[in-house]
């Protein structure tokens, strides 16, 4: 569905990303893993427009992405949940929804949807009019998720959704990206946490140093070697 | 050298120094609108202290930094946790209280039958020390850039050294340089003293090159165009707000003919300018590629002349 | 106490016309986090255009106020184009330097248009002075606090009830986040900027038809009393605004009014000093962001 082909993103003279290319299927869960710095989120921005690619290709269904304005790409149907959650710290749980379906014009829809994201995180319907910046961390992240639902995306990117959460958070968050993928969605996620990120993801790549060195699905690679790399890079072979 | 460009020169020489005054403050990640207010209270305190103390030029010049720094130092104290657009907002209304203060600041003394002295809005008139020492203009102009290769050759200093790096870092990213320990305050107030006192000189050289200064002259204008000196020359290294006083005032003289649409020829350039190079001529970028070409060549040269043998291989 | 009460309400008339000029400046600010030193000066350009147009055609008041805003639009067009919108994130400052270049370049032309130091100017409500008591209200100075608190009204409502206005707010909230659910940003921020200068034309024809008069020191002028009227009232805020600029017109007054002109000006940057050091949110401001505006 998603396809990204020899992405190179580069801020100045370095290269952040040096030729990646992945596919997201259709109606499952893809993962990104990596360590820290290995492009991931650069990746994430280049695909939702804020960065622009120096070379390469992302389509979506044949349509292609690259070079388009991130406006454009949300009316495409890519919807961004970014690192840090970035909500509108001023504004409402209930305007951050709206935000959400900025690009929207059926009024009737958005109130439905929105009685929607109420319905599936209770959290949200209870702070309705409390201003985002004042809520919790995982409620934020909550907020952030059902912000990129609202405009109904084809397929939603989540950039390290556990982040900064304690563990009860992270597995409430990841039963509702499960949830979500099984209602449809198409989830492309990227994750430091391999552990909680495996037992979701229908496939996964590994980012290292801007390239991608693997490949597969949850079950080819044994847990702890996917996690090492991860987290740790490639291990040298000794001698 | 005919007046007319001992004058301009004479002109971008004290300019420089309001210049470099806003330059080390932008180093330190701040924006200072109001430097002009510490050159007009070093005009004011070099000049009363010729023209009413009868003081040599070269202490009324201490006296000038030193009351400029220190003002820079009083008000540099409070404003040290504003940042960005409230700094640069309160260092503007600062120096336009300086200036009506000025207006309103009578301080004269009868000499010989004449009164000398600042009379408020009139200015401050008959600042005459070159004249009556019989100092000519080209040996002030020679005084203005000795004073100013001075401050270069402090500005020069200072990058290599720990405490201009340090200004850098905090002009970066101030957190970040706090939490390595350093003492942002501590370096943020030291730059403003400095720049406080450097304004000051230059307002004491002004003084004495015009012989005559009055508050409507030290306005947002000049702090602003201060500030505009450095971000067109480049905020790479001294040399660059130098660089912009000389484009400014050098080139702007000799399109006399153009004299009507001066401005909005200047003010479309820089405009532009500022689009492709938003740090302004030599920026860190530009500096940094003229220093390696620089030691590239100082490389082969001192090669050449260590191994005179090997030439002849 | 007479003197008081009158010196207050000639205080909130001024004042009016300043919380205008800090509404737009406010706006514009907001929304791009960055300091337009070429606001006043564009409403300026404005102003001559209107003036042209009254002194050689003799065109009636609402003409002469349509000019002044069509004027004050396209030149604050003009600005956001060359001096905002081609630079890059972090460029807060190269922006500021570059609209001084411009407010420079924008006076030249004023004195272009029009070379001498003043002209008259269309006045806006001729007539006596309403009485209460022994109190008076000049008409003209009634019709610019009455559109001062009408356009206020407008655009709180167009803020938060409209859906350019969640947009806008959106931006003010995190851009990055703005441009991931969808908003054009650049459009928005044109728009905001339009509007704004639009707002900044309707408050510079109420002052000049007040005055009766036009100087080129009028574009430095507006700039410095939206500037301070925005940061007494708080950086962002609407209410702010006309709060800031209100408390500014009465402070000026009354100093004025016991001082005279060069301690009614020294009070007004003291105040707005005074805001910066102890309470730099402004009145009704919230405290500064950690993420700064205008970096150097």
């Amino acid at each position: 569905m998603l396809k990204v082909s020899d992405i190179v993103t580069a801020y100045g003279k370095i290269e952040a990303l040096k030729g990646v290319s992945l596919q997201v299927e259709s109606g499952k869960i893809t993962c990104l893993l990596g360590p820290n710095g290995a492009g991931k989120t650069t990746l994430m921005m280049t695909i939702a427009g804020i960065l622009q690619p120096r070379r390469g290709s992302i389509r979506l269904d044949g349509k292609e992405l690259a070079g388009l304005s991130p406006a454009r790409i949300v009316s495409q149907g890519v919807a961004l949940v970014p690192e840090n959650r970035l909500v509108f710290p001023q504004m409402s749980v209930h305007e951050n929804l709206l935000a959400g379906a900025y690009q929207r014009r059926d009024r009737g829809g958005i109130n439905t949807d929105i009685e929607r994201m109420y319905a599936r995180f209770s959290t949200l319907k209870e702070r309705r009019e409390q201003m985002a910046g004042t809520l919790s961390g995982g409620e934020q992240q909550m907020l952030a998720v059902a912000r990129g639902l609202m405009s109904r995306p084809r397929v939603l990117l989540m950039d390290e959704p556990s982040l900064g959460l304690a563990p009860l958070i992270v597995a409430e968050i990841f039963d509702i990206i499960a949830e979500l993928n099984r209602d449809g969605t198409t989830i492309f996620l990227v994750e430091q946490n391999a552990h909680m990120a495996l037992q979701v993801a229908h496939q996964f790549f590994l980012m290292e140093q801007g390239r991608i060195t693997f490949q597969g699905t949850p079950g080819q690679l044994a847990e702890d070697e996917v996690i090492q790399r991860a987290y740790l890079g490639t291990r040298r072979a000794a001698g | 050298m005919d007046d007319y460009l001992i004058g301009v020169l004479s002109n971008i020489g004290v300019i420089s120094f309001v210049a470099l005054s806003a330059y080390l403050l932008l180093l330190t990640g701040e924006i200072s609108f109001g430097q002009q207010a510490f050159f007009a209270i070093g005009a004011y305190a070099a000049g009363i202290a010729t023209a009413l103390w009868g003081w040599p030029l070269a202490a009324a010049l201490v006296w000038g930094a030193a009351i400029g720094g220190g003002a820079a130092l009083l008000v540099g104290i409070p404003t040290l946790r504003l940042h960005g657009l409230y700094f640069a907002v309160a260092t503007l209304a600062f120096a336009e209280m300086v200036r009506i203060l000025f207006e309103l600041f009578h301080y004269q003394i009868s000499i010989g039958g004449e009164l000398v002295g600042p009379n408020g809005a009139e200015g401050f008139r008959n600042i005459r020390y070159i004249f009556d020492n019989n100092i000519d203009a080209f040996q002030f102009l020679l005084l203005i850039y000795s004073l100013l290769a001075v401050a270069l050759l402090g500005f020069m200093l200072l990058e290599r050294s720990r405490i201009g790096v340090t200004f850098r870092m905090i002009g970066e990213d101030e957190t970040l340089a706090g939490l390595q320990g350093i003492s942002v305050a501590r370096h943020k107030i030291l730059a403003a003293g400095i720049a406080g006192a450097l304004a000051g000189v230059g307002g004491g050289l002004y003084a004495h090159l015009t012989t005559y200064v009055e508050p409507r002259i030290f306005d947002v204008m000049l702090g602003v165009h201060s500030l505009a000196y450095g971000l067109i020359g480049g905020l790479g290294t001294a040399l660059g707000p130098l660089l912009g006083v000389l484009i400014d005032i050098g080139l702007l003289e000799s399109i006399r003919i153009l004299a009507g649409y001066r401005m909005i020829i200047f003010g479309g350039l820089v405009a532009l300018l500022l689009i492709v190079r938003p740090r302004g001529l030599l920026d860190e970028q530009v500096v940094y590629w003229i220093s390696r070409l620089w030691r590239r060549i100082f490389a082969r040269v001192r090669r050449s002349r260590l191994n005179p043998r090997d030439r002849n291989v | 106490m007479i003197d008081l009460v009158q010196n207050t309400i000639d205080g909130v008339m001024i004042g009016s016309s300043y919380g205008l000029l800090a509404l737009g400046f406010t706006l514009i600010f907001g929304v791009m986090r960055k300091l337009n030193l070429s606001y006043g000066p564009s409403i300026m350009i404005g102003g001559y255009l209107g003036t042209v147009l009254y002194l050689q055609y003799g065109a009636g008041l609402l003409a002469v106020a349509g000019a002044v805003v069509v004027g004050a639009v396209i030149t604050g067009i003009y600005v956001e184009r060359l001096c905002f919108a081609p630079m890059k994130a972090g460029a807060g400052i190269a922006s500021m330097v570059s609209s001084f270049a411009i407010w420079m370049q924008l006076e030249q032309v004023a004195i272009l248009i029009l070379p001498r130091h003043t002209y008259a100017f269309p006045a806006l409500a001729t007539g006596l002075p309403l009485e209460f008591w022994s109190l008076l209200v000049r008409i003209d100075h009634l019709i610019v606090l009455c559109c001062a608190l009408g356009l206020a009204a407008a655009v709180q409502l167009m803020l938060y009830r409209t859906r350019f206005g969640l947009g806008l707010r959106a931006i003010v909230g995190n851009p990055v986040a703005a441009h991931l659910v969808g908003i054009n940003v650049q459009m928005a921020v044109l728009l905001a900027f339009a509007g704004a200068s639009a707002i900044g034309g309707v408050a510079g024809f109420l002052v000049l038809a007040v005055d009766q008069q036009i100087t080129p020191m009028f574009g430095m002028w507006a700039t410095l009393k939206g500037l301070i009227a925005m940061m007494i009232g708080g950086l962002g805020s609407v209410p702010g605004a006309v709060l800031g600029g209100l408390l500014l017109g009465v402070l000026e007054a009354h100093s004025q009014w016991y001082f005279g002109p060069h301690i009614r000006d020294l009070v007004a940057y003291l105040v707005l000093f005074a805001f910066l050091v102890l309470r730099p949110g402004g009145l009704l401001g919230g405290a500064p962001e950690t993420t700064t505006p205008l970096k150097a």
